[in-house]
């Protein structure tokens, strides 16, 4: 038993060492959430608290932005709620790995299920099937614990993403409005989107999506801005099939 | 929006988040996931970043105004060509605050 709790804690810091140099990518974007959240009205222990209920750096810099420019609830609410449906994807694709953990475990795992830490953890998992079927033999014999380096990479950048909110959060407090960091927000979705922008439909979607924002500009409470990212999506859906048709 | 709709919005938006997470895992584990399902999920994150892209730059107060007479429109330009050169996050933010900045400086209003 001793010996199980040595390898569990061997484990979760293997996940930690492992999830430690993406904080370097992920920490401005806490700083700059902080910075924005301030800017956009947000009190300090909301945009804090923020980072622990939503835990998504994506939504929690979309909230902020459709806040600073007037956004109303509902338009908030859609907008953040479709753009995180993507983690479907990642719950879906480490299923087959945690599906045999107990509730509590997997319970635990889901909250912490963001992009840096499913990009960690699902390597060490695929890595760890691959040796397996060399070792069968070995892998069953000592128990698999590899939900704890998943909890120890999730756990990693959870601390990372409220430490670099909380500085943030310091910093907005004393950075002139002059700066305009608020500006890095849209720079932010530049850079995700050019990485994003690999294949036809993902292009046709993110162009109608854009235009549909100018086009639906009127709509109160900022509602242009989902029926434009529903409008891409709808625009996405389409080539995939033309694409498909074509073949 | 007040405080107290803020709260309410985060909760609800954490909520949401938490069971997209758990969905796959928990809730739905025994099955896979729908192929429309994946589709749409793939470019959920491009439609989304583009419209707010476009927003933030070309939107204010409820039109679109094409300010090509201030910093901010030359800066994502900027920002746009190295993100595509560099691919990389921080050194488009970074070219973009700059040539923002440096705009400024050039031509203050």
């Amino acid at each position: 038993m001793a010996h199980t709790g040595t390898s569990a804690r061997r484990e979760f810091l293997a996940g930690c060492r492992d999830e430690a140099p993406l904080l370097l990518g992920v920490a401005p974007f806490g700083i700059i959430y902080g910075i924005a959240a301030l800017a956009a009205g947000v009190p300090a222990w909301l945009a804090q608290l923020a980072s622990a209920i939503v835990f998504a750096g994506a939504a929690q810099l979309v909230i902020v932005q459709m806040l600073a420019a007037g956004a109303g609830f509902i338009p908030i609410a859609l907008t953040s709620g479709l753009l995180n449906l993507r983690h479907v994807l990642y719950s879906a694709s480490m299923a087959e790995y945690v599906r045999h953990l107990p509730r509590r475990w997997r319970l635990l795992l889901a909250y912490v299920l963001t992009d840096e830490a499913y990009a960690v953890a699902v390597l060490r998992y695929q890595q760890r099937h691959a040796a397996a079927a060399d070792h069968a033999e070995h892998t069953n014999a000592t128990a698999d614990l590899r939900h704890w380096y998943f909890l120890g990479a999730g756990f990693t950048l959870w601390a990372g993403w409220q430490l670099s909110t909380a500085a943030g959060l310091l910093f907005g407090t004393t950075i002139p409005p002059e700066w305009e960091l608020d500006f890095a927000v849209p720079l932010t979705f530049i850079a995700l989107l050019t990485l994003l922008l690999r294949e036809r439909a993902g292009q046709a979607a993110a162009l109608v999506a854009g235009l549909g924002a100018l086009a639906f500009a009127a709509l109160p409470y900022k509602l242009g801005l989902v029926a434009a990212i529903v409008l891409g999506l709808a625009a996405g859906a389409w080539t995939v099939r033309r694409l498909e048709l074509a073949r | 929006m007040s405080t107290t709709a803020l709260l309410l919005l985060l909760v609800l938006v954490g909520l949401l988040t938490y069971l997209y997470r758990y969905a796959m895992i928990g809730l739905f584990a025994s099955r896979s996931l729908p192929r429309w399902l994946h589709a749409l999920c793939l470019h959920i994150a491009p439609a989304s970043f583009a419209a707010l892209t476009a927003s933030a730059l070309f939107v204010a107060g409820g039109e679109v105004v094409f300010a090509f007479d201030t910093p901010r429109p030359w800066a994502a330009l900027v920002a746009v060509l190295v993100a595509w050169r560099t691919r990389n996050v921080l050194a488009t933010i970074g070219a973009g605050m700059a040539a923002l900045y440096l705009l400024k400086l050039l031509f203050p209003t």
